[in-house]
């Protein structure tokens, strides 16, 4: 499975399959070869000190699955766990090696097959979230869905880790603080 | 035959070759100092087969150089030529040639910059003229090209060897759990017939195996970490030879089993170390008998298993750190004020930090300050700590602790909030009632136990966590080794449990405190806190002894 995913050229001459669900009342979209599948949301432990992205840790069938605050990630509101909430479970790349992560989001929508022409390129601004997490939009009707860079959104947590770990490491604050010429 | 075919065996070559490079290497290494012919038909075998191995699979340049080392190794047993340093030299810069020409790394070394082209020549060179080798070439001179078909390799798979025995121990016990399942299965189909106590007991006995199966299965994962020790023997060679000292090796406990990810782990550290005190330790023999040592310095790396933990010792019997000079650095440098004093314990922890070095030249071995830095963020990585030992021109003895990455152990569980935490028992000494009048909301506190003032640390508070506070609170007291006391305040304790530790996320492995995560009965998971860690990110130095 890719999960590199600036894949806005390749699509542009295939029949692509999305699956959409909802965060904020607003509806997304991943490809539909980087869900590897869906689960209920179920108690997720909360791992302290870790970034608030990080939701915690799920048990997937006996192996521990970090699951992400999707609405975080992409600057919105933190998640609203209701009834309906649900874990998308994906493959990111972290330092060169595959991790098999769970997305939280609100409500899971459907599968949608986009034609070439529902295919729209992205507009320079006005997206609720940074243009950077996006690969582009999907028209349904008379509305557009924004289809998720998934790529992009999680390759850009290494940083963020490593941001959090300098201000949660006393040690190695108390040496970097020092400074050496 | 299917390119994805080829490309599989051609993985299974490598694993093959690279095991076979391995064992050439040491034995080049010993030739000098042995006479064994054991060694050198061993060594034999192992080229003998590497080059069939070679031919097979269409490496044809790496085969022909097998091929002449092989006549080199020929003129040994016909006694024609003796194993000089410089032959020796030849050989060991043959199996890095090798490496190279069959995309094998190295092991724990930077790949070294060799011609195969050339090395092929002078072997041949040295075979005609009957061992009159002249010098060898330089390590590092000429740069070699990987051959295009190799341009671009996979990642090497991540293999591991299981002894046979093993396996079939676990083949014999799944066995086992099909027909006691098959009991239980029966004995249900027919309950009424049974007493809830005889149902409980077939039950329990599948457990029992059940458990069996977890502990093989986990251990098949273990492998002797003297495999992370191997190559530091070439490594003393060559910096033997770079730097004119002259080094024993002296290994111990090299049986001890540890996870694969711990050898894979270690081994930068290791390095680190070892070319430190070869560099910054060990003295000239010259200077080292004027010092009335003997000639020859000693390093020994030492393995051994604690409760729960890895400890690994690398000591060298050489001048030992200096104090005098670390402080003048120190304060050169600005890490200290001018006239800043610090005890021992502090003053060598500086030498962990970034840039941190008091050699007076940069060497092609160290003083460049990035060592030890590497050494501590790896440890730290781990979730390990080191310890220093030190006596002015007797020697210098790191210890690193590494606890145990992937095993079960022994647990104490504790509610904090709505999360249960899991404490590795080792580290449990009792737990104790909070007293009234220590509940409040602080995150730390003292408690007075048995006459003396003891620090403790609400979790609650520390990890911020939610739900209502409890009616009552206990302590319990977890220490590391015989060092450190301290409290845990916790909301409820849970007792006692076995536990399957299972690694955190790559995305969760530098949050400190934590050492993975336990999948409850309940089908939570809950959190397996590293003592170790969490004590030291309270107090103000880590855990650094100084004797």
């Amino acid at each position: 499975m890719s999960s590199s995913s600036s894949s806005s050229s390749s699509s542009a001459t295939t029949l692509s399959q999305y699956l959409s669900f909802f965060l904020e009342d607003e509806e997304y979209a991943l490809g539909i070869l980087q869900v590897k599948e869906i689960i209920e949301y179920s108690a997720v432990t909360r791992i302290p000190g870790a970034p608030p992205w990080l939701r915690g840790v799920t048990n997937l069938r006996g192996s521990v699955l970090p699951v992400v605050d999707l609405a975080v990630k992409l600057g919105l509101p933190p998640g609203k766990v209701s009834r309906r909430a649900c874990i998308v479970v994906v493959e990111g790349v972290l330092r060169g090696e595959k991790i098999v992560m769970g997305l939280l989001i609100d409500t899971i929508g459907q599968v949608l097959d986009f034609t070439p022409e529902e295919l729209e390129p992205l507009p320079a601004f006005g997206t609720p979230i940074p243009i950077d997490f996006l690969t582009g939009m999907g028209r349904v009707g008379s509305k557009f869905v924004l289809l998720l860079d998934i790529g992009r959104i999680l390759g850009s947590q290494e940083l963020q880790v490593a941001e959090a770990l300098r201000t949660t490491d006393p040690a190695f604050e108390r040496l970097s603080k020092r400074g050496l010429p | 035959m299917h390119p994805d075919d080829m490309e599989a065996l051609r993985g299974i070559f490598r694993t093959e070759a690279r095991e076979l490079l391995m064992g050439m290497e040491r034995a080049i290494l010993m030739l000098e100092s042995t006479q064994d012919p054991e060694v050198l038909k061993g060594l034999f075998r192992a080229v003998h087969t590497l080059k069939g191995n070679c031919l097979m699979m269409g490496f044809p340049d790496a085969s022909e150089l097998v091929h002449s080392v092989e006549d080199l190794l020929q003129m040994f047993v016909a006694r024609t030529l003796p194993a000089s340093a410089s032959v020796v030299t030849l050989l060991l810069q043959s199996v890095d040639a090798l490496r190279m020409l069959l995309g094998v790394p190295g092991e724990g070394r930077v790949a070294a910059d060799v011609d195969p082209a050339v090395i092929q020549g002078r072997l041949m060179q040295t075979a005609r003229a009957g061992g009159t080798a002249g010098e060898p070439p330089v390590l590092g001179k000429v740069r070699g090209v990987l051959p295009e078909a190799l341009g671009e390799l996979p990642a090497p798979e991540r293999t591991l060897r299981v002894g046979l025995d093993r396996l079939d121990r676990l083949l014999d016990l799944t066995g086992e759990i099909a027909i006691s399942r098959g009991r239980l299965t029966a004995m249900l189909e027919q309950a009424e017939r049974h007493s809830p106590a005889e149902l409980l007991e077939a039950h329990q006995e599948t457990d029992r195996l059940y458990l069996d199966l977890q502990e093989l299965v986990l251990k098949a994962r273990l492998v002797p970490i003297g495999r992370a020790f191997q190559p530091f023997a070439r490594t003393l060679w060559e910096l033997g030879a770079a730097t004119g000292k002259q080094v024993r090796l002296e290994t111990g406990g090299e049986d001890v089993e540890v996870d694969t990810t711990v050898v894979e782990l270690i081994r930068d550290p290791l390095t680190h170390l070892v070319r430190n005190a070869v560099d910054h330790g060990i003295e000239l023999p010259g200077v080292r008998q004027a010092r009335g040592k003997p000639p020859t310095g000693t390093l020994r790396i030492h393995a051994r298993q604690e409760a729960g933990a890895i400890v690994v010792q690398v000591s060298d019997d050489g001048v030992g750190l200096n104090r005098e000079r670390i402080l003048q650095k120190a304060r050169a440098t600005g890490l200290l004020g001018p006239n800043e004093e610090r005890d021992d314990a502090e003053l060598f922890q500086l030498i962990f930090a970034p840039g941190f070095s008091t050699a007076e030249r940069i060497t092609e071995l160290s003083g460049r300050g990035i060592g030890m830095d590497v050494v501590w963020r790896n440890i730290e990585m781990l979730r390990g700590s080191i310890s220093i030992e030190t006596r002015e021109g007797a020697g210098t003895s790191f210890t690193l602790r590494l606890p145990l990455t992937l095993s079960i152990i022994e647990g104490f569980c504790v509610g904090v909030g709505e999360d249960t935490y899991v404490l590795p028992l080792e580290n449990v000494f009792e737990c104790v009632e909070l007293p009234l009048e220590e509940r409040g909301t602080g995150a730390t506190g003292l408690l007075h136990l048995r006459g003396h003032a003891l620090p403790y640390l609400r979790l609650r508070e520390h990890f911020a966590a939610e739900g209502p506070r409890p009616e009552r609170e206990s302590v319990v007291i977890v220490g590391h080794g015989r060092d450190f006391r301290a409290g845990l305040a916790v909301d409820s304790l849970l007792g006692q449990a076995q536990t399957v530790i299972k690694p955190l996320s790559k995305l969760f492995q530098h949050l400190p405190g934590l050492s993975g995560s336990a999948i409850l009965g309940t089908g939570r998971v809950a959190l397996v806190l590293d003592v170790s860690s969490l004590l030291r990110s309270l107090l103000p130095r880590p855990f650094i002894r100084v004797a």
